[in-house]
């Protein structure tokens, strides 16, 4: 499907990120007239999809981890960070009273969902965090399902088949109106960067440094903000997350 | 004739091709090392073993349902009887992810899950979630491949046997059923493939927790989406294994066991 037109750009985007992605595809389309044919898919998937396949120009997983992982196939231009994808305990609206700290996910009789540890970003993220806690013992004792994707653990709180989980704060933003944020402890958080990688073999070279650069922009930052999203933290910035 | 028959050969032969090239596509991505490792992990087991269990138990669900269903609906007709047989397919065209947000929706913190959970039935996030999950799919396969083999047979029989003597139950049972036995079948086959297949609605219903809700093709997922595509396309490969034995047992089942009145013919 891809190289309809020469200029045309094939992105794949972490699912989760669909809504800033959408908006600033968008602008870009608009700005310099290049079409940008976006895939979503999980992240996972998106690895496995860009191994397989190889019909990729840029890559834009929900964390660094995933570019981390096919850096290794030697198929990784170069990547530039964008965001922080802050995680944070999502709470349905009726148990605020129940949850109200990090602790309180220990309490018996606490119904939480958290993601697969190996199939996705926040299940892996949740894992640290709780082995940095020291309580994960006690907390996973409380899980009552494990979900392959993001917002399928927040709709399983919004829709109170679960009472929190650990999702990122864009995602508990999006179901603000039920779900509640109750933040994680600044010494367990692990967070989690939000980088587009350029592939080596990109068919519109020029124009997929210029998208690159473009969803590393201020304007573009100020996007992923609007959504949640928060942007780099100084120590982020120093380590660069680019090459 | 022949030129026809052989022109349809082609269409045969190309489809037959493409089925075994996709299959051979996979396999030759696989090592045999990778199989066996696969295939001796306790995920692996255990995946299989839920996906047999569950969705014999669907099929066992949508059998109950589906064929008395099947059988009014071919027997029966009465007012709003057209939209009734419309709303019964609906599950087929709905995408099974949407099936599955139904289904959460309908069993989750509802009046109906809530009382479902006070008397032990906890349908949502448990391996009851996969076979309502399936069951869901199947059942309405089961309801309509049941009506089109119970039209096939003509109600004189039913009429015949009766006026013999033979009480209605026993009428189903002794002349009905057997004479509509082999659409049963091949109805039983395509609700079973479907259900052991079955994915999205699933992943919504029962949620895709390792060792407890890990259907098999949950299992190729969650593979998938770690990099573990050597363990991923074992689980697809034993998907596709499994299902070949079985539709080709079902098959057997129907063709020897074709009922020995000569009634098959006219009915």
């Amino acid at each position: 499907m891809r190289g309809a037109c020469a200029g045309d750009l094939h992105l794949f985007s972490a699912a989760g990120l669909r809504q800033p992605v959408d908006q600033l595809v968008d602008m870009f389309q608009k700005e310099t007239g290049n079409k940008v044919f976006v895939d979503y898919a999980g992240s996972g998937h998106l690895v496995a999809r860009i191994i397989a396949s190889g019909q990729c120009d840029l890559f834009l997983p929900a964390s660094l981890y995933y570019i981390q992982a096919i850096e290794k196939e030697d198929i990784v231009d170069s990547y530039r960070g964008i965001v922080v994808n802050m995680p944070v305990i999502g709470v349905n609206r009726n148990k605020e009273q129940l949850i109200r700290s990090f602790e309180d996910l220990t309490r018996p009789g606490v119904r939480l969902a958290l993601g697969d540890p190996e199939a996705m970003a926040y299940g892996r993220i949740a894992m640290q965090i709780l082995e940095k806690s020291g309580m994960k013992e006690k907390i996973v004792k409380n899980v009552v399902v494990q979900g392959a994707t993001v917002k399928q653990l927040a709709l399983y709180v919004a829709q109170g088949d679960a009472d929190a989980s650990i999702i990122g704060r864009a995602d508990a933003i999006q179901f603000k109106d039920r779900i509640k944020i109750v933040s994680i402890p600044d010494e367990y958080i692990v967070t989690e960067v939000v980088a587009i990688a350029l592939l080596k073999d990109a068919a519109a070279r020029p124009e997929a440094i210029r998208f690159r650069d473009f969803m590393s922009s201020a304007k573009a930052i100020d996007i992923f903000r609007q959504f949640g999203f928060l942007p780099l933290g100084e120590g982020e910035r120093q380590k660069g997350y680019l090459r | 004739m022949k030129g026809l028959h052989r022109l349809f050969f082609i269409a045969l032969f190309l489809m037959a091709l493409l089925v075994a090239g996709v299959i051979f596509a996979l396999v030759f991505r696989l090592s045999f090392r990778e199989l066996w490792d696969a295939v001796s992990s306790a995920e692996v087991l255990f995946a299989l073993r839920l996906s047999l269990l569950t969705s014999l138990a669907a099929i066992a669900v949508a059998l109950v349902l589906g064929l008395p269903s099947g059988y009014l609906l071919a027997r029966q007709s009465f007012r709003g009887k057209a939209i009734l047989d419309t709303l019964l397919d609906i599950p087929l065209v709905m995408t099974p992810l949407v099936a599955g947000v139904g289904l959460l929706f309908l069993f989750g913190q509802t009046f109906l899950g809530r009382h479902l959970a006070s008397v032990g039935i906890n349908l949502i996030f448990s391996p009851w979630g996969v076979v309502l999950a399936q069951a869901f799919i199947a059942a309405p396969i089961i309801a309509r491949t049941c009506k089109a083999a119970f039209e096939e047979v003509s109600p004189r029989y039913e009429w015949a046997a009766q006026t013999l003597g033979l009480s209605p139950l026993r009428t189903f049972f002794r002349v009905t059923l057997p004479m509509a036995r082999q659409g049963i079948l091949s109805g039983i086959v395509l609700a079973w493939a479907r259900a052991i297949g079955e994915f999205g609605a699933t992943l919504m219903v029962a949620g895709s927790t390792r060792m407890k809700t890990e259907t098999l093709p949950i299992a190729v997922f969650l593979n998938i989406s770690s990099g573990e595509i050597g363990i991923a396309l074992s689980c697809a490969l034993i998907l596709i294994a499994v299902g070949f034995i079985i539709l080709l047992i079902l098959k057997q089942i129907g063709n020897n066991h074709r009922p020995e009145l000569p009634m098959k013919e006219v009915g």
